[in-house]
């Protein structure tokens, strides 16, 4: 799922220190509806956090004898195929998307997406023709044919590779609790979302390297990691955030796709995507909506959320 | 503002170059074919007159993997294929499955059930006229058998006749034991007493091409085949429909049906075929319960019909737990099947009573598999040597692996990983493989235990019992070996009297079911509803040709 | 500007060798076999060897890359192991096709009525009725196709029956009046395909029409012209509208690109038999020469699409230099 993000590579913050952060908070903080996305945000992932705490039955736990139910007070979202809590496994796929879409955003544009813009921007020359054409490489592949293409591909050579680690190490489980294929599902997105970043990273450093006060820094024989950690960072962190915010719709789309695909979370490790697809079809939507409506309703509202609070940040940052 | 008149002048020429598209795909439309929309004054066309409007089906299709028959492998590409081609002899419709004798006129057994002998009929043709000789069945056969070709199914359906493993090879110039006896007599060798020969002889690996047609084009004659058979292929378009029209100079006689189209692309068949868009439908689980419902008009067209397949789970006997059969035993016993199937195909599949299926010589309604029973699983899981008491091999991890592209593809494997969870304390890791990678590993065995199907290809228990438990077979994915099971499987294989053969089997069957190296789950039903219009269709419980069966009365 | 075309069309060819080696290398060193798929159920060892050698899968890989790849310059892009006796040409670009008119109606659309939409959602700005556009446009992007379809296809297939459940069936489809006279009316077929794919596109086009047009009303001839006492269409119409189109054009590929993204669930939910459905299947069962055709050629695309829009983009606003990225 491509993201726009369009409209955050047109912004240019003025030079930030703390109090400017204090002001976009505020502006933030008048927006009502950016607020409510937050909270809505807040409640789906903290329905991921505490997931083990607070789901009323564990999300694999079957019961055959109630399949397909609709809202009852023992299962309050009804029950799916296998007669399994809905609401149970509403809550193991939000903490799915919790985790794909943190750790996503933490490897790919965080670290890789920054890390390359910053570096590109900084160094030029040689180093930056390179990333920004590798950068090319990856945004001219088709997105979703190169994950569902990884994620098939090379899904068992993962599991292969972490079982071979346990075998070493002697740590267990590792494999039974899914961890392969949330492992390949996030850095297969981290290598088509740090792109976007890296891109609007470099663009900004650019701009900030022929101010006076950066050059300054450079003839006063400051040293590269100072420049960058005292001058260039705090000036794009408001960018970084921005790009965030505008990629994490993409990403959890993302997972739910691939599983829908059936290349990502593996059951029964729950997901929205596996919950969409028990949905879909047309007749099952007439016997049981609930199938569909309960994650579509979840997802929808999650997605919505992360579009307007993206809008909103932009418009503060912005000084709107 | 210039900018701006470029602007309207670049959309202008955006809107026309549509425009023309546009025209140009609805006077395509206009020339082609008919517009079959949903609506209802634009149905009135889609019986387009010219072509004998009572005499054409309509069925859902899927787009053949081939119209070769040396190269099919796949019941789809199959389905067409016995339309269009035809062998020696052929299978007749259910229940019977008998054999019949189809471009043969008669054949003959010689006392030692070594030599077959074929005479062809007189008034067989290909397609475009020219008649049907010895020499042409030699080539066909020879072509199937040949190293070139690599046909995957050649080995498992020609092998027996005589030089013809040398042949496939690359070590003899041609097959030793096909002999042309004259332009309508051919003789086939085989190496011992196989009574399942002619069976074999029926798939679409014996059938006859035209030697013509293939050297001149061999990579593209597929597509306007001159087959043998009753049906001529008239029209394919990849991925929209293909078009089956009756070759009138058959040599069984005309066949009443004049045209079957096969519409390749659209949503759920039931749908469609509620809007008269199609005259048979096979039903999903989305659609059963009404189909099945007595008050609804569609459940007096509803009818399900076995299937020569079963789905099974499969336990590597070389690789630990399941090298205890104690442990597979367990795992049988923990799953109740009934259940699972009613909840989650809603009852669409039968459980398995044994390893053949209904239908098939030797098959047995009395249930032989093991039931569930849960405590009789836990106490069979203590007999054996794994576990956490004393003196007992902890379990190592266990891994199921199945084929499934869709996420939900195994959620009766879901089902099963919770009862032997709750049942048996074990925890069973699921794998889902895309099916390419899936069968790679199946074949190397290095699975340690897995859930598939298997599909009979000709209605002879040996396609079953020795292709996947006889020790040395290569099909035998899930390294079970035992040596009285082989011992059975040798004697039938040769055995001439039916019934004595079929009782090999049977007792065969038994030892292979108490060792469980497969838990045979369940037998595939076919579900469809039928239009009244149709008269004489079935669904076989494997391909087999029908449209000569069938008549359109409408 | 003519060197800047040169250098993208030159750094073209060096793309797609990138890309179709990343492709060809993830295909083959995966796991799993096309020859085991089209085998069937009885797989002899025999045949499997001797197909492999034919096919020269038994040599090593950038060998057989280097084979594809001369192949290839000669346009042939070889055989589908799926859909044997065609060759992949042949197989993928009738089901582009389709998917490409699917996408081209679904891009005209977005554009029709994202349009006006950001032009009314200008015009109301300061009312409350402005972010309610834009928030609904927004909802309308946040739902999934994957949770749009079932619900419309059961109302109106299953439930009304006032539509076909699915499949491809042309652009038009003739309307016929009392059986005589045929008009070719939009295929009901696409229609349901056509809402799912154009509800998370509005958004875009909207927004970005609305800023634009905000700016435009208060550029002084804007103001003029209404002083002058023209009507509030003919502004709308003669000055707003082309300013805001502009920057649409940048948008062209990234709407490309989500048409092409959500074909893969459009075509495989309401069986289409486009290229998103031809390119799932071929991943899945290893059918290399299709997987390798369909990413270069997506590759191409997107790469060619995004240079047309970078070159209108350049032509109708000189402002735009290409090329001087740097500074």
């Amino acid at each position: 799922m491509t993201s726009a993000t369009m409209d955050t590579a047109e912004t240019h913050p003025e030079q930030m220190g703390d109090s400017e952060w204090r002001i976009v908070w505020r502006r933030l903080r008048r927006k009502r509806l950016a607020m409510a996305s937050l909270v809505v945000i807040g409640i789906i992932y903290a329905m991921g956090i505490f997931a083990p705490l607070l789901a009323p039955y564990s999300y694999t736990q079957q019961n055959l004898d109630i399949p397909r139910q609709g809202p009852s007070r023992q299962h309050l979202l009804g029950t799916d195929t296998l007669g399994r809590d809905m609401l149970s496994r509403t809550m193991f796929s939000a903490r799915t998307t919790l985790i794909v879409t943190t750790a996503v955003v933490l490897s790919g544009s965080l670290v890789i997406g920054n890390g390359l813009g910053l570096l590109s921007g900084y160094r030029g020359g040689w180093v930056d023709a390179l990333i920004m054409r590798v950068g090319d490489v990856f945004s001219s592949l088709p997105g979703l044919v190169m994950l569902i293409l990884i994620n098939a591909t090379l899904g068992t050579r993962v599991i292969e590779a972490v079982r071979g680690f346990e075998r070493t190490t002697g740590i267990t489980g590792l494999v039974a609790s899914g961890l392969p294929s949330y492992l390949l599902v996030f850095s297969a997105l981290s290598l088509f979302f740090w792109v976007g970043t890296a891109r609007i990273i470099r663009a900004q450093i650019l701009q900030l390297r022929e101010r006076d006060f950066i050059t300054s820094a450079e003839a006063l024989g400051a040293t590269p990691y100072r420049v960058i950690r005292y001058h260039l960072l705090p000036n794009v962190a408001f960018l970084i955030i921005l790009q965030v915010s505008a990629t994490l719709g993409g990403i959890a789309g993302s997972e739910i796709v691939l599983t829908w695909f059936g290349v990502g979370v593996q059951p029964p490790a729950a997901s929205f995507g596996a919950m969409l697809f028990e949905g879909s079809g047309p007749r099952t939507f007439q016997q049981s909506p609930h199938l569909l409506l309960v994650p579509g309703g979840v997802v929808t509202l999650l997605l919505f959320a992360f579009n307007l609070l993206g809008d909103a940040l932009n418009d503060a940052v912005r000084g709107r | 503002m210039r900018q701006n008149r470029m602007l309207a002048i670049l959309l202008g020429v955006l809107s026309t170059l549509v425009l023309i598209v546009g025209g140009l795909s609805a006077s395509l439309l206009l020339t082609g074919k008919g517009g079959t929309s949903g609506t209802n004054s634009s149905r009135s066309d889609t019986g387009s007159g010219a072509t004998a409007a009572s005499g054409r089906i309509r069925i859902p299709g899927t787009d053949p993997s081939t119209m070769d028959p040396h190269l099919a492998s796949d019941s789809t590409s199959a389905e067409y294929i016995v339309e269009i081609f035809s062998g020696l002899v052929t299978i007749g419709p259910p229940p019977k499955l008998d054999l019949q004798l189809d471009l043969a006129k008669s054949v003959e057994i010689s006392p030692d059930g070594k030599t077959y002998t074929f005479v062809l009929r007189d008034n067989a043709t290909f397609h475009d006229g020219r008649k049907v000789t010895a020499d042409d069945v030699k080539w066909s056969i020879e072509r199937a058998a040949s190293k070139q070709l690599a046909s995957p199914t050649a080995m498992s359906y020609l092998s027996d006749i005589v030089g013809m493993p040398e042949y496939f090879q690359g070590k003899a110039q041609n097959i030793a034991g096909i002999e042309v006896v004259d332009p309508s007599t051919i003789r086939f060798k085989i190496d011992s007493p196989k009574p399942y020969f002619l069976a074999k002889l029926s798939y679409p690996t014996s059938f006859v091409v035209d030697r013509k047609q293939v050297e001149a084009n061999p990579r593209n004659w597929t597509r306007k085949p001159n087959g043998t058979g009753p049906y001529m292929l008239t029209e394919w378009r990849l991925g929209e429909r293909i078009a089956l029209t009756a070759y009138d100079k058959f040599y069984l006689g005309t066949p009443k049906l004049k045209e079957a189209v096969y519409l390749i692309s659209g949503g759920s068949a039931l749908t469609r075929f509620e809007n008269n868009e199609l005259d048979i439908a096979p039903l999903s689980i989305n659609d059963i319960d009404r189909a099945r419902d007595p008050g609804q008009a569609l459940s007096k067209l509803y009818s399900s019909s076995p299937q020569f397949s079963i789905s099974y789970i499969a336990f590597n006997s070389k690789l630990p737990p399941f090298d205890d059969p104690a442990v597979r035993r367990a795992m049988g016993m923990a799953i109740d099947r009934k259940k699972i199937s009613d909840v989650t195909f809603k009852g669409m599949l039968a459980p398995a009573s044994g390893i053949m299926m209904p239908g098939l010589p030797g098959y047995t309604p009395e249930v032989k598999t093991l039931q569930f029973d849960p405590n009789a699983a836990k106490a069979e899981l203590a007999k054996s040597k794994y576990g956490t008491g004393p003196g007992k091999i902890p379990f190592p991890t266990i891994t199921m692996t199945e084929a499934g592209g869709g996420a939900s593809a195994g959620i009766d494997t879901q089902a099963y990983i919770e009862q032997w969870k709750t049942v048996l304390g074990l925890n069973i890791e699921i794998k889902q493989l895309d099916f390419a990678t899936f069968i790679a590993d199946q074949q190397s065995k290095k699975l340690q235990m897995f859930s598939a199907g298997w599909v009979m290809d000709y209605p002879d228990p040996e396609d079953v019992m020795d292709l996947k438990f006889y020790s040395t077979s290569s099909l035998n994915e899930q390294s079970y070996s035992n040596p009285a099971v082989d011992k059975l499987l040798d004697a039938a294989r040769s055995e001439k009297d039916t019934n004595q053969r079929l009782d090999l089997y049977r007792q065969a069957e038994k030892l292979i079911i108490a060792d469980a190296p497969w838990l045979p789950l369940y037998y595939s039903l076919a579900h469809q509803v039928v239009s009244p219009s149709v008269k004489g269709w079935f669904e076989p419980p494997m391909v087999l040709p029908r449209l000569r069966f069938v008549e359109v009365t409408r | 500007m003519g060197a800047y075309v040169i250098r993208r069309l030159l750094w073209l060819p060096v793309l797609l060798l990138i890309v179709s080696f990343s492709t060809f290398a993830l295909a083959r060193y995966g796991p799993g076999d096309p020859v085991a798929v089209i085998a069937g159920q009885v797989r002899d060892p025999v045949v499997l060897a001797q197909i492999r050698a034919d096919r020269g899968f038994d040599r090593p890989i950038p060998e057989q890359y280097l084979m594809w790849l001369n192949r290839a310059i000669r346009g042939d892009l070889g055989e589908s192991y799926l859909q044997r006796g065609f060759s992949v040409s042949e197989l993928i670009f009738p089901k582009m096709w389709i998917s490409a008119q699917l996408g081209m109606v679904a891009l005209i659309i977005v554009f029709a009525v994202g349009i006006p939409l950001g032009l009314l959602a200008a015009r109301l700005a300061g009312t409350w009725l402005d972010p309610m556009i834009i928030g609904t446009l927004l909802f309308l992007q946040a739902i999934p196709v994957l949770v749009v379809i079932p619900p419309l296809t059961w109302l109106f297939a299953v439930k009304l029956q006032w539509l076909p459940v699915g499949g491809w069936d042309g652009i038009f489809a003739l309307y016929w009046i009392a059986g005589v006279i045929a008009i070719p009316i939009p295929n009901p077929h696409l229609y349901i395909p056509l809402v799912a794919f154009t509800l998370p596109g509005f958004v875009g086009v909207a927004r970005l029409v609305r800023v634009t047009a905000l700016e435009v009303n208060l550029e002084d001839y804007v103001r003029t012209a209404r002083s002058k006492g023209l009507s509030e269409a003919a502004v709308q119409f003669r000055h707003v509208l082309p300013n805001a189109l502009l920057p649409l054009i940048t948008v062209v590929g990234f709407a490309l690109a989500g048409i092409i993204e959500g074909a893969f669930f459009v075509e495989t939910l309401m069986g289409i038999n486009g290229i998103g459905r031809l390119t799932f299947e071929a991943v899945t069962s290893r059918d290399y020469d299709v997987i390798l055709a369909t990413t270069v050629v997506f590759a191409a695309a997107f790469v060619i699409c995004n240079l047309i829009a970078e070159l209108i983009y350049g032509v109708v606003d000189p402002r735009v230099r290409l090329g001087s990225s740097r500074s």
